[in-house]
């Protein structure tokens, strides 16, 4: 789990709006601090698909599996079991 | 009483009032404020106040009349409409400028608006241009990766952006194939697929531009743009295409208020009918499913709520939301007017000031 965090992680600071020294809580809303906009969220869905092998069904597209460091890891444990 | 982003005042009779600043900018009690009638009062002052605009305009730029892009939609019809009985029907010329993909109703609807105004127009398809850059190719072969089992020859297709009052869900592009009028499949566009998408459809706002201009110039007229206000705080409008005009006398007036100004101005009732779209895909995909994500009647509301800081029970009371869903609304809106800046951004110029 920490694994996978701590690649979220990796990627938004080298893919994301978010400054050099900012600490990222795990529930901080990512768009509400402004780290990802909409093109942002697209592809960082991308990725998590990608480097998880994994789909993702529309229906859990939702704010409260993106919207931070905690849902996003949440999500990736749970489909890719 | 929750109050979010107005003021609470005591008055005379001891009752609390709520103070938000209504349309003319001054502070009244918005307790009772009913957003439709607010939106839709008025609309022979609003059609006059929108004629001398445009008449000011056309007059400081020193221009003869004006060209319009008539696309069968309300906000082309409206604006036509104005102009003609601002400047009389020899001073207008209209451009209907279908492509492939257009709706056959659209080129009907404009002609038609076109000749009960007496209004000289023509037909330019933009087709052969789209053609020359390759877009429908590029175009077709998106939505194949996107979805494999897409065949140009039995399939409509569509952009369309999950619903946001019922379903709660991200705002994630998809494609969706359509066959016999029923949807048979739906897939999520990838962020690259997406962007190229959106480059190659834009070519055709874009297009309908250059035609609009290469008419203007020859005639010393202005371009007159139809953005409304609730797509130019949404950014729902292409930037050096459809939003590549002169002037642009709706940009304060939000959708609802161009369906008041139909009514007032008896513009024919199937273009008042007709649900909005930019109308770029060949299964006719409404502006409700791809862009707003609600109902208009419920979107205008919204924004105007926020526009003038109503208080939350008072959203909540027109429009029928639940406030969770209201402030997870605003703040969706927050974020598209967040991220659509750059569209509404002119080309910003440095002052050297040397």
């Amino acid at each position: 789990m920490e694994q996978i965090k701590n690649g979220i992680l990796d990627y938004l600071k080298d893919n994301s709006f978010m400054e050099r020294g900012t600490v990222l809580r795990d529930s901080d809303s990512l768009t509400q601090n402004g780290i990802i906009d909409s093109i942002g969220l697209l592809e960082l869905i991308d990725y998590i698909c990608e480097t998880y092998s994994i789909e993702i069904p529309e229906d859990m597209l939702t704010p409260e599996n993106f919207d931070s460091l905690q849902g996003i890891t949440d999500l990736i444990t749970r489909l890719a079991k | 009483m929750q109050i979010t982003g107005s003021s609470v005042a005591q008055t005379t009779e001891g009752n609390i009032a709520q103070l938000s600043k209504n349309n003319t900018g001054r502070l009244t009690d918005s307790s009772n404020t009913q957003i439709m009638d607010e939106l839709n009062r008025d609309a022979d002052k609003l059609a006059e106040r929108l004629r001398g605009f445009i008449r000011g305009q056309i007059t400081a730029f020193k221009k003869k009349g004006v060209v319009l892009g008539v696309s069968g939609g309300i906000d082309s019809a409206v604006a036509l409409t104005l102009c003609v009985q601002e400047f009389g029907k020899e001073n207008v010329y209209g451009l209907l400028l279908p492509e492939k993909e257009s709706a056959p109703s659209s080129k009907t609807l404009g002609a038609e608006i076109c000749e009960s105004l007496g209004v000289s127009y023509e037909e330019v398809p933009i087709s052969p241009i789209i053609e020359s850059l390759g877009i429908y190719n590029k175009k077709e072969q998106i939505i194949k990766r996107t979805c494999p089992e897409y065949d140009p020859e039995i399939h409509n297709t569509s952009l369309v952006l999950p619903d946001f009052l019922n379903q709660g869900l991200l705002n994630v592009p998809h494609i969706r194939l359509i066959k016999d009028g029923e949807t048979v499949a739906r897939h999520r566009l990838r962020a690259n697929d997406y962007l190229e998408l959106i480059g190659l459809q834009n070519v055709k706002q874009r297009s309908r531009m250059i035609v609009q201009y290469m008419y203007a110039e020859k005639m010393n007229y202005a371009v007159c743009g139809t953005t409304n206000k609730t797509e130019l705080v949404l950014g729902q409008f292409v930037k050096y295409g459809d939003g590549g005009v002169d002037l642009e006398p709706f940009a304060d007036c939000y959708k609802t208020q161009i369906y008041a100004l139909a009514k007032h101005l008896r513009v024919n009732e199937e273009i008042i009918k007709r649900p909005p779209s930019a109308d770029t895909w060949s299964h006719y995909t409404t502006d409700e499913e791809f862009y707003w994500r609600m109902p208009i009647h419920i979107l205008d509301q919204l924004l105007y709520a926020q526009e003038h800081k109503l208080p939350l029970e008072i959203t909540e009371n027109n429009t029928g939301l639940p406030r969770d869903t209201i402030e997870k609304a605003w703040r969706h809106v927050d974020r598209v007017r967040d991220s659509t800046e750059y569209t509404r951004a002119a080309p910003p110029i440095c002052y050297p000031g040397i």
